[in-house]
């Protein structure tokens, strides 16, 4: 027993041996951090509740890029200064996030992530505007939230508008290049704020994209039962069925739709939380097989974002989805802004956000850059296909991976 | 579009039977205990975890896992109303119903921590099965969950109606002073009442799990559908719940299929709006299941 101890003790001292001749940063962290100074970074998500398990794989790509940055020097125009990051719950409730949003600037935060929930970022941004403190979304896609000349808030990645207009454009492009153009369209959409406002978007811009919008079905997401609003859609005999859902109700309209032998030429998610998650797609290899989705990912065609998706799979044993992409680039996001401001002060730090111009970067976009209302201008998402019992980029070309499966077979009639 | 209305007349009688076991039990423990049970849908997702977990750790196939869920959801039922709502039994109404309203939040925070927010499948070997009657889908899982949740509810129904502790039940939901007076014990067929109807709801849960998909907010829905239906077969009324278990189904079904938008909760909620306004007895006449 007390052989043992000598043996570990004698191992950490010859490690701290190590760190301080500055071969690893592993062994002593605590001890070179103390020696530099800090940025203080809070994110607000809601890491327990109904949304949890989304909202560790933003965690996840959070701490992937922190720990990149920390590792390769932190933040060099600080005097290589380490990101430390503060964590807020909001459990996906309104006044959560805002309690926990004024601790965080309490502690000292130079900025604040968050907050998934549209419904919570419209009540932080009150707390972050009038303390002054840059805020920078995480999968909020109401357009509206930006509204109202805020001056502290951004959005890297694209709001309802740019999601569902963009997505129905990829696909209709991508219908169009393997022979079988779209005319007809039908969308089924969850009938809350996410939904609805994926469903007025498609709606609104059938006439100018040049498809007709055959039929639009809203439901309710707890419903037991989706067969007979398929039937319905069924009998109006679109050419591709779009979908705004989230997890159990996309499940088991994919599910329906292939019983009843719906005849479309595909099924496409918009903003889908099932169609490209990796683990609807685990857990119904067959099913998902050659679904479709309009989302966050990260581009194929950059090495570096094929060398950091490859680093998440191994590190967290699971392919980097949406969420995971946007923490780790909003995180850059940040650090490239910090870089430039060469303070923590706040409002150094917002000047610096709202001049980015960042080309260095994971997404399926051009340089990241930040309009007036804090929009990113060239936000897009990418039309990814299962294939294989994986997603991969099959629009817009330029990112393209792999040849798309389309029209898909299974869905015909 | 007569292939769209025969599709969604069987998509909404396969859902109907569903309902009414859930509704059943609902109806049972309010013509027992005098209680509106909010945590009834609550109680179905325990049902669903336990078929689930079953299914995952020992290889239990959902159906038979009934032979376990069943009883044991019986004691958890007994258990709860022994607990917690007996002791509770002079206090006035509304403080009983919030008494189950807090067990329900209190279930649904609990699967939360236990198990947090994901959604789970059951993939058995049948989930996929269906087959076409001319152009109509049926579901193999959605056909049983139906089949199924019938017989229980008329085996209940049986049981009700030709044994000493049904008639016991019974009586004590018709007239509780009288049921005390012949020596009834009127505590302990309370206790009957509500693992009955715990059981019956859990039972619905495992039912649905291979063609549904279990988190811990799922009973929701189909708690909200069983007040609805238990005030459409009116309050305590057994068969009665069965029958607008169907209603409700067929409501939603059609609603679905020939109502823009998402209206069909509409036809289903205005009914119970209406009848409530109308009929507050309920459509099948009197008020306890003879």
């Amino acid at each position: 027993m007390s052989d043992h101890t000598t043996t570990r003790f004698g191992r950490r001292r010859f490690l701290t041996t190590l760190g301080a001749a500055g071969a690893a940063t592993l062994a002593a962290p605590a001890f070179l951090r103390a020696q530099s100074r800090e940025v203080k970074v809070g994110y607000i998500l809601p890491v327990t509740g109904p949304l949890a398990f989304e909202a560790q794989l933003a965690l996840n790509g959070l701490q992937q890029a922190v720990d990149e940055i920390n590792g390769a020097g932190g933040i060099k125009s600080l005097g290589g200064a380490h990101i430390t990051l503060l964590p807020g719950d909001t459990q996906n409730k309104v006044e959560l996030g805002n309690s926990e949003a004024a601790r965080l600037i309490d502690q000292g935060v130079t900025a604040i992530i968050g907050p998934f929930s549209s419904l919570v970022a419209f009540s932080v941004r009150q707390v972050t505007e009038k303390n002054k403190t840059p805020f920078l979304l995480l999968a909020t896609v109401a357009d509206n939230v930006l509204e109202g000349g805020l001056r502290y808030t951004f959005r890297m990645q694209p709001n309802g508008r740019a999601m569902a207009t963009l997505t129905v454009g990829n696909m209709l492009e991508m219908a169009k290049a393997a022979g079988t153009p779209i005319k007809r369209v039908a969308m089924m959409h969850e009938d809350g704020n996410f939904g609805t406002t994926m469903g007025n978007h498609v709606e609104a811009f059938a006439g100018k994209m040049g498809y007709e919008l055959v039929q639009r079905v809203p439901y309710n997401l707890r419903s037991p039962d989706f067969t007979a609003e398929l039937s319905k859609v069924k009998a109006t005999r679109p050419d591709l069925l779009v979908i705004s859902g989230y997890y159990g109700d996309s499940k088991i309209i994919a599910e329906t739709a292939a019983k009843l032998r719906i005849g479309v030429h595909a099924l496409v998610g918009l903003a889908n939380a099932a169609y490209s998650n990796p683990r609807f797609i685990t857990e119904n290899r067959e099913l998902t097989d050659h679904l479709l989705d309009g989302n966050y990912w990260h581009n194929p065609q950059s090495p570096r974002a094929r060398a950091v998706f490859e680093a998440y799979q191994k590190r967290f044993n699971s392919v980097m989805s949406n969420h995971g992409v946007q923490g780790y680039q909003v995180m850059f996001v940040l650090k490239d802004a910090l870089e430039r401001a060469g303070s923590t002060d706040r409002e150094k730090v917002r000047d610096a956000i709202s001049k980015t111009n960042l080309t260095d970067h994971i997404l399926t976009q051009d340089a990241i850059r930040f309009d007036d209302a804090g929009e990113n201008v060239n936000a897009s998402p990418a039309l990814l296909q299962v294939q294989g019992g994986k997603p991969v980029v099959v629009g817009p070309a330029r990112f393209v991976e792999a040849k798309p499966v389309f029209p898909v077979p299974k869905w015909k009639g | 579009m007569t292939w769209l209305f025969f599709q969604a007349v069987v998509s909404g009688l396969l859902l109907g039977g569903v309902y009414g076991l859930v509704a059943s039990g609902l109806s049972l423990i309010f013509g027992v205990l005098r209680i509106i049970n909010f945590a009834h849908g609550a109680v179905m997702m325990l049902g669903m975890y336990t078929t689930y977990w079953l299914f995952v750790l020992l290889g239990v196939d959902p159906y038979l896992s009934i032979l376990i869920t069943g009883p044991l959801f019986f004691g958890i039922g007994v258990l709860i109303q022994r607990i917690v709502i007996e002791p509770n039994r002079a206090a006035a109404e509304h403080n009983q119903l919030l008494l189950t309203l807090g067990l329900a939040l209190f279930f649904e925070n609990l699967a939360l921590v236990l198990w947090q927010g994901d959604f789970r499948t059951v993939r058995v070997s049948y989930s996929g099965a269906s087959f076409m009657v001319s152009d109509v889908l049926v579901e193999v899982p959605r056909l049983i969950a139906a089949g199924g949740a019938v017989l229980i509810a008329l085996a209940l129904w049986a049981f009700l109606r030709m044994t000493d502790a049904g008639k016991a039940i019974r009586a004590l939901s018709e007239e509780a002073e009288g049921a005390m007076l012949v020596g009834i014990d009127v505590a302990r067929i309370r206790g009957v009442a509500f693992g009955i109807g715990s059981a019956c709801v859990a039972v619905a849960g495992a039912l649905v799990t291979p063609f549904f998909y279990v988190a811990p907010d799922v009973g929701e829905s189909f708690n909200i559908m069983a007040f609805v239906v238990v005030v459409l077969g009116g309050m305590g009324n057994f068969l009665g719940a069965l029958l607008g278990g169907f209603i409700v189904g067929l409501a939603e079904s059609l609603g679905a299929a020939f109502l823009p938008g998402s209206l069909k909760q509409l036809v289903v909620f205005g009914l119970f709006v209406i009848v409530l306004l109308l009929r507050p007895e309920g459509l099948f006449g009197a008020r306890r299941g003879r």
